[in-house]
């Protein structure tokens, strides 16, 4: 009796999730002009992904703000260079830390509540339900979620950005004595809007949040309609999610630089 | 155009309101389309489904009559629910043709299979109401979804077809309140929203207490007699479905092994019947799912 469980291959498994979520982006991009029928259901999840967020971010932002400064202060003041301490944090920010922190926080709470909730409506068969009454579920479930992450993470970047900014200020003008002047002067004269606000809180924020929210769509709309499947649908939405922004960002950065 | 569930709203009211008339929610359908004179409302032929290296149906031919309520039977497993997703096109069959009011249901596109479905309710084993809606805006979303039709007309509908399956107390209640017998009225409430040509209930009896499953078994009915609409039910509880059936069709095997009348059917005679309906254990539906040879397994005898 053949009673062995089918060995799993993890690389295989991988690289047909990725073709799959690859696939399934045309058909969630082709029902976008019929979900402008449900714009309020796009307005909900945006409030629902992106306002609902709003407490992690802002606080990490604060928090990743105030402990970045907190170091550089410290390297910094090797080379006596303190006075670029909130140069170097809205640097940091504004290029990496922002949409990196923001993507995989925002991986973490809308993404796996994205997946979880169109999981569970796979499972007790709301889904099939919408088909039989012969509303499109793509169109009325998975694109407006598609398109209230791809919007809503440069505008939570953009919190965590400024929270960020605030963080450092806190620590380095507040606690550290950092000149206040100095500070904003440096940091204005150094920081570009184009090649570092634009590219950094703008272009990869909309990139993460495409991926992200694809990521988390899919793997709800294809779940295994069981509570098994549900969970590990959450799992890899945050596992998938996480390296997709790590590896798209190390691209994204080679081609902006 | 004001759809049929607008003119039909009246027509659940107990007692019902008789003399109206209307025209079909699809009016692409209704204009270009004349419903063919044809006794039969669903029509297969030679439906061959394949699941994995399963044979689930082996040409299977059946007809389901206008106006009637057909029952279909059979062993777990045996593709009764396959059956009803190749009738409503979610499920495509490897041969044969589904034909429901004379269309190929295989050969709709997307836009024709949802304006058929605006004709057909469904209502799933489970229910499958929404649930971030209360029971008013679930029975509400089709009419949302398909019509225009002002606030007040909608609430109107709504409000009958929740009387009519007795839940208007409990509309604004949401599903996670209900139990299991209202969940499955709300969901038939849903169902007839739009006052369909054809009903199909997936295992509407499961898990009913006996008060819920005649409450069930009377709204069946009562559709059936007083809008004509025609119903496929997918049920093991013989006992139910003699009460509200007008015939049955038992399939095993792949193949209708069995139909008629459902005083009768049990007493066919066929080894099929007198298994199913005689509840034994064994007999052309085997106790034993295929396997190897029990010796070979057990390590008794070497594999030939």
């Amino acid at each position: 009796m053949n009673a062995r469980v089918k060995p799993r291959n993890i690389l295989v498994d991988g690289l047909a999730q990725i073709g799959e979520a690859g696939l399934f982006l045309p058909t969630l991009l082709a029902a976008v002009p019929r979900s402008l029928r449900y714009f309020r259901e796009t307005v909900r999840q945006i409030w629902f992904v992106g306002a609902m967020s709003l407490i992690i971010i802002m606080t990490s932002g604060l928090f990743v703000g105030m402990v970045l400064a907190l170091q550089l202060y410290h390297v910094l003041a090797i080379f006596g260079g303190t006075a670029s301490t909130g140069t170097v944090v809205a640097l940091a920010v504004y290029r990496e830390l922002g949409p990196v922190v923001t993507a995989l926080l925002f991986a973490g709470r809308a993404g796996t509540s994205i997946t979880a909730e169109i999981g569970l409506m796979r499972a007790t068969d709301q889904l099939s339900a919408m088909e039989m009454m012969a509303v499109d579920p793509v169109a009325y479930v998975a694109t407006p979620r598609f398109l209230a992450g791809v919007v809503a993470m440069p505008l939570l970047c953009c919190v965590f950005s400024a929270m960020a900014i605030l963080g450092g200020h806190l620590v380095g003008v507040t606690w550290l004595g950092i000149d206040n002047g100095t500070f904003w002067s440096n940091m204005t004269s150094n920081v570009h809007v184009w090649k570092d606000v634009i590219d950094g809180v703008v272009w990869k924020s909309l990139a993460f949040g495409a991926v992200v929210s694809l990521i988390s769509v899919h793997q709800g709309y294809t779940t295994p309609p069981t509570s098994e499947g549900v969970a590990y649908a959450t799992t890899r939405t945050v596992v998938a999610s996480s390296i997709a922004i790590l590896a798209l960002d190390f691209v994204l950065t080679a081609f902006m630089m | 155009m004001v759809p049929c569930a607008a003119v039909h709203v009246a027509m659940l009211a107990d007692p019902p309101l008789v003399g109206y008339r209307c025209s079909p929610m699809s009016e692409t359908l209704s204009r270009t389309d004349p419903m063919p004179a044809d006794d039969a409302l669903v029509r297969v032929r030679g439906l061959t489904t394949r699941l994995g290296d399963r044979v689930v149906f082996d040409g299977l031919d059946l007809e389901i009559p206008r106006g009637k309520v057909t029952a279909i039977m059979g062993p777990s497993g045996t593709g009764k629910t396959t059956l009803l997703k190749h009738i409503t096109g979610q499920m495509q069959a490897d041969a044969g043709e589904v034909l429901v009011d004379g269309r190929d249901v295989a050969r709709l596109s997307r836009e024709g299979l949802f304006t058929l479905r605006e004709r057909i309710g469904y209502l799933f084993q489970n229910s499958a109401l929404l649930t971030d809606f209360d029971v008013y805006e679930n029975v509400a979303f089709p009419l949302r979804q398909h019509t225009r039709l002002p606030e007040e007309l909608i609430r109107n509908i709504v409000l009958t077809k929740l009387q009519a399956v007795g839940l208007r107390g409990a509309a604004r209640l949401m599903p996670s309140e209900l139990s299991g017998g209202m969940a499955r009225r709300v969901a038939l409430a849903r169902a007839i929203v739009f006052d369909p040509m054809l009903i199909l209930y997936d295992e509407p009896f499961v898990g009913l207490d006996p008060i819920a499953l005649n409450q069930v078994l009377k709204l069946i009915s009562t559709l059936n007699q007083t809008l004509g609409i025609t119903s496929v039910l997918v049920a093991h509880e013989l006992a139910a479905i003699q009460r509200v059936a007008d015939r049955v069709i038992l399939i095993a095997n792949g193949k209708v092994v069995a139909s008629g009348d459902p005083q009768h059917i049990a007493q066919d005679g066929s080894p099929w019947t007198r298994q199913f309906f005689g509840g034994e254990a064994d007999g052309p539906v085997p106790f034993h799912y295929p396997a190897d040879d029990y010796a070979v397994d057990l390590g008794l005898k070497e594999p030939a």
